[in-house]
């Protein structure tokens, strides 16, 4: 038999791949960035990559994203943005896990995020900053009462904000001339037209907000929530909640047997005409489906008078992050005027602005006035007439974890 | 007549699927209850383009990671499946069967184990690390090939060579190689196909760092906009498609020439 | 080198381009999800018993229904898919030349990753997808809510027609792989011989074709058991399949779960392992009895 030496050089081949991840990451300056003045972080950044981990089920976002940030970023900053598309809760994953294997540089530079998964990662150690005070458009546009709490936890500038949400329901013009007006009216109409009602599967933030839409008209209001976690006022109260949602689930599509996965799945069913209401966070949502040619053009909004939940939105830095001031400069031109503009109009995404209009020029506040919302969004006044905050965030993970146990698994 | 039966049976089943993605991604409004689009537009397609950056970027990171798991999955093989083929040794059924068992369990099962540790060893998040898991759950297929491959060949080609002078690289590069061919083709066509659709092991160990056709795809499919999920999950037909046939006609040619078919 | 010179040293060597990646990282990965079941070498610091992980798993009835679920829905997959391109091999390799070639289309959703396939089977059978409006143009219901719960009815029949479609065409390349080495001749004996289609089908060729229809089963069969693919676009909220309920304890809750989703990978391995092997084993018993060709 003839002697093989290949062995030696095939081991070679393998091996390198583990070879080349030795070699050393870049350092990501940390804290001293905090003290640095803006326009050097700027400098620092420019012909940087910028990796921004968000949510990926809205195509339109998605196209916003790519498009003109991304656009605009190579513009003004000479930086390259690169989105990812992937679920919070799965990136604060990550990042646990990093943070549990130390690793030091990560992959993420920027995340989109707020709620119970800001908890999460604040209470895990898994932010950088507070870096929200550094930037300047944050300084000049924001109002800083309106950003020190998101879902009843405190901000203290481990955020910046992003946009605001509203939410609202859809329906059909066409199908449905006189849509419910309030949770118990809502009842009656799933009851009297089985199979025609769903709402995406929680922890879905959609289904998530339905569920506390629900859970606020049934227990009286959501004052009594705003004090804190109060596990016994949980506990008293929860019942009714599963009560009511247990009693429409037979009546729900396919009987409750099974939920849509995620608002996008919803929004498909009920372009489908499977469903006779879809519901979204974003007012606009409906008129930007509607010009995109996927829901009919009867489509409009509604919301119920016992009260519409908002919120803010924002973006966090991961306490890894390889580009920090990259992730910076990125935070700071969206929540600029020119951002939140195009980011407001319902052709790109329609997502309400994060800045204190009182703060704007006579000039930015006309364009903002502009825009025309479309025949399917709701008018401002009206939104806020009905609006409510939302819950601290512990009530948000009970009722999550509570819905699997006391609705789905029944 | 049976036959045209048959025929039928398998465009129903195999052809129509594929005919219906080219009709919806022409057709963004087609729904309920028409049995054919009402209007057929290019919106859908127009968005498409409008992507086509990050459509071609992620086609490209997954055509990159699929031929390098072909790579190694070939390198690893190689040497092991002539020693199976030439060799028999106490144990080789069991052995064989051992060695075949990463693509039967559930690939769960040991990249999930795998992940923490690709962490702190800075792997994950990475093309190496992707190709590596890859590799480990696609190379019984170019294993099998291979195997297969060489007990076809038998050995007297290599011992002809061998009384002739020729060196053991020698060997392998011009005798061995050539008539591997067929079986490294269908081995590695199967490993491009299975690392070019895989999600979930892209997805875990690259983090969302390594980009993956498939990846782009996943959250379109449950998207209101279908026309995009047709027209990309079209792409993921064509390209394959369009590869072997390439693939086919230069083999066929460097065969013709070498006086081999 | 003096160890090549031992025909044992020349075989590990030859072997170990395969062999240290397979001991490193799929043993190693297989190990490493055992103790981190166990607790051992977890993100965050185990805080129970190694048992723990274990205790909790075998005592909610909901793993046992999704265990039970995803046994259901690999199996019915598995022995559709095989039943189908077994039929469909045999009928086609009988095809004359021309109509052969026309019937390469079989290999479609060979290559149309697992989504797409899932994709497929949502825009066909959903209620408000083709095969309703084909019904709806043939007066046969007359809304979309008449239309038969297919995809979401609580049994994973989206799954199972989702599997069938990809497993399908997998198993007619197997089984087609046998038949090309098969001599036509055979059959023309025993046709010849008196022998009817049903009878020649089944004690000539399907002796034949056993080891591809073995094979496709047990591949099929623990690729629906334990991929992720599928279930991912076509799962239903309850039950599960095994493969969602582990992604979600993975990725979704706190990392002290880890070792609970570590278990339950485990126990699939096992499974897994178990049922290859027994498998063999009564095939090898089956055909010990029947002499070969």
């Amino acid at each position: 038999m003839p002697r093989r030496c290949t062995p030696i050089p095939t081991l070679l081949i393998i091996l390198l791949p583990f070879l080349l991840t030795f070699a050393l990451p870049a350092r990501a300056p940390g804290d001293t960035l905090l003290k640095t003045p803006f326009a050097q972080i700027r400098d620092q950044a420019r012909d940087t990559q910028v990796r921004w981990y968000m949510f990926g089920g809205w195509a339109h976002v998605n196209t916003w994203v790519d498009t003109y940030v991304a656009a605009e970023m190579k513009k003004r900053h000479d930086i390259d943005l690169v989105r990812v598309p992937m679920d919070a809760g799965v990136f604060i994953n990550k990042l646990l896990n990093e943070k549990a294997a130390g690793r030091k540089t990560g992959s993420i530079d920027l995340l989109w995020i707020n709620g119970e998964n800001f908890k999460n990662a604040r209470e895990s150690g898994l932010l950088f900053g507070p870096f929200a005070g550094r930037l300047p458009h944050v300084q000049k546009y924001v109002d800083p009462d309106s950003i020190t709490h998101d879902f009843g936890f405190p901000v203290q500038g481990y955020e910046a904000p992003f946009g605001r949400a509203q939410f609202v329901f859809e329906y059909d013009t066409a199908r449905i001339q006189a849509p419910p007006k309030t949770i118990p009216e809502l009842k009656a109409w799933i009851m009297a037209h089985p199979g025609r009602f769903t709402y995406p599967q929680p922890p879905d933030f959609t289904g998530s907000a339905f569920v506390r839409h629900v859970f606020y008209a049934v227990t009286g209001g959501h004052e009594q929530y705003m004090a804190g976690w109060d596990p016994d006022l949980f506990a008293q109260k929860a019942p009714l909640l599963w009560d009511w949602l247990n009693d429409v689930a037979p009546f729900l599509w396919q009987k409750g047997q099974t939920y849509p996965k995620d608002s996008a799945f919803l929004d498909t069913l009920f372009s489908r005409g499977e469903t006779a209401f879809s519901m979204t966070y974003h007012p606009p949502h409906a008129q930007n489906l509607i010009l995109q040619g996927t829901y009919p053009e009867t489509v409009k909004t509604f919301v119920l008078d016992d009260g519409s939940i908002f919120n803010t939105h924002f973006t966090a830095i991961p306490f890894n992050a390889p580009n920090k001031a990259g992730a910076m400069v990125l935070a700071n031109f969206l929540i600029s005027v020119d951002a939140q503009l195009s980011k407001y109009i319902p052709e790109n995404w329609g997502d309400f602005p994060a800045l204190d209009m009182d703060r704007l020029s006579a000039q930015d506040k006309n364009r903002f006035q502009a825009v025309d919302l479309g025949t399917a969004t709701l008018k401002p006044d009206q939104l806020a007439a009905v609006a409510v905050p939302e819950i601290p965030a512990a009530y948000l993970e009970a009722l999550e974890q509570g819905w699997k146990e006391h609705v789905l698994d029944r | 007549m049976k036959h045209y039966f048959i025929l039928l049976l398998v465009v129903l089943f195999f052809a129509v699927p594929a005919g219906v993605l080219v009709l919806i991604s022409l057709a963004p409004g087609w729904r309920f209850p028409d049995v054919w689009p009402g209007a057929f537009s290019f919106s859908g397609i127009a968005f498409f383009l409008q992507q086509k950056e990050q459509i071609f970027s992620s086609l490209a990171s997954s055509f990159v990671f699929s031929l390098l798991t072909v790579g190694v999955t070939f390198f690893m093989c190689l040497l092991p499946a002539a020693v199976f083929a030439r060799n028999d040794f106490t144990g080789k059924a069991v052995l064989e069967g051992l060695l075949l068992t990463p693509a039967l369990v559930p690939p769960m099962t040991f990249a999930m184990g795998l992940h923490f540790f690709f962490i702190k060893l800075s792997l994950a998040d990475t093309l190496p690390g992707v190709v590596i898991i890859l590799a480990i759950f696609s190379y019984p297929y170019m294993f099998r090939a291979l195997v297969a491959g060489f007990q076809t060949m038998g050995e007297h080609y290599r011992i002809c060579a061998r009384n002739l002078g020729a060196g053991p690289f020698a060997i392998l590069w011009q005798v061995e190689l050539p008539l591997l061919m067929p079986a490294v083709v269908a081995g590695g066509s199967v490993v491009f196909l299975v690392a070019f659709s895989e999600y979930f092991l892209v997805f875990l160990m690259g983090g969302g760092r390594v980009a993956s056709f498939t990846g782009l795809l996943m959250p379109l499919l449950s998207s209101s906009n279908r026309s995009l999920a047709a027209a990309l999950t079209l792409i993921f037909l064509l390209l394959p498609v369009g590869l072997f046939f390439i693939l086919d006609l230069s083999l066929m040619r460097s065969y013709r020439k070498k006086g081999m078919a | 080198m003096s160890w090549t010179d031992n025909r044992a040293g020349r075989l590990i060597s030859g072997l170990a381009p395969l062999l240290l990646p397979y001991l490193v990282l799929f043993c190693g990965g297989v190990m490493l999800t055992i103790c981190q079941s166990f607790g051992v070498f977890t993100p965050l610091p185990h805080a129970g018993a190694a048992l723990d992980a274990y205790a909790k798993i075998l005592t909610d009835p909901a793993f046992f229904s999704s265990f039970g679920f995803s046994l259901g829905v690999a199996m019915a997959s598995a022995f559709c898919a095989m039943a189908a391109g077994t039929f469909l091999a045999y009928q086609v390799w009988q095809l004359p030349a021309k109509l052969a070639t026309a019937a390469l289309i079989y290999k479609i959703p060979l290559i149309l990753p697992h989504i797409s396939v899932a994709f497929v089977v949502l825009v066909f059978w959903s209620p408000s997808g083709i095969v309703a409006s084909i019904a709806h143009y043939l007066g046969i219901i007359q809304s979309m809510h008449a239309f038969p719960n297919i995809l979401y009815s609580g049994w994973g029949l989206g799954m199972v027609l989702a599997y069938t479609l990809k497993g399908t065409p997998f198993a007619m390349l197997l089984v087609l792989a046998l038949l090309v080495r098969f001599d036509v001749r055979q059959i023309q004996t025993a046709a010849m011989l008196g022998a009817s289609g049903v009878r020649i089908f089944f004690f000539i060729v399907l002796p034949r074709m056993a080891p591809a229809m073995h094979t496709s089963f047990i591949i099929l069969f623990l690729y629906g058991f334990g991929s992720f693919d599928i279930p991912f676009v076509l799962g239903e909220s309850r039950p599960g399949m095994l493969s969602i309920h582990v992604y979600n304890l993975y990725f979704k809750h706190d990392l002290a779960r880890r070792p609970e989703a570590m278990a339950i990978l485990t126990m699939m391995f096992f499974f897994a392992v178990i049922f290859i092997i027994a498998y063999a084993k009564i095939v090898q018993r089956l055909e010990n009895g029947v002499r070969k060709l």
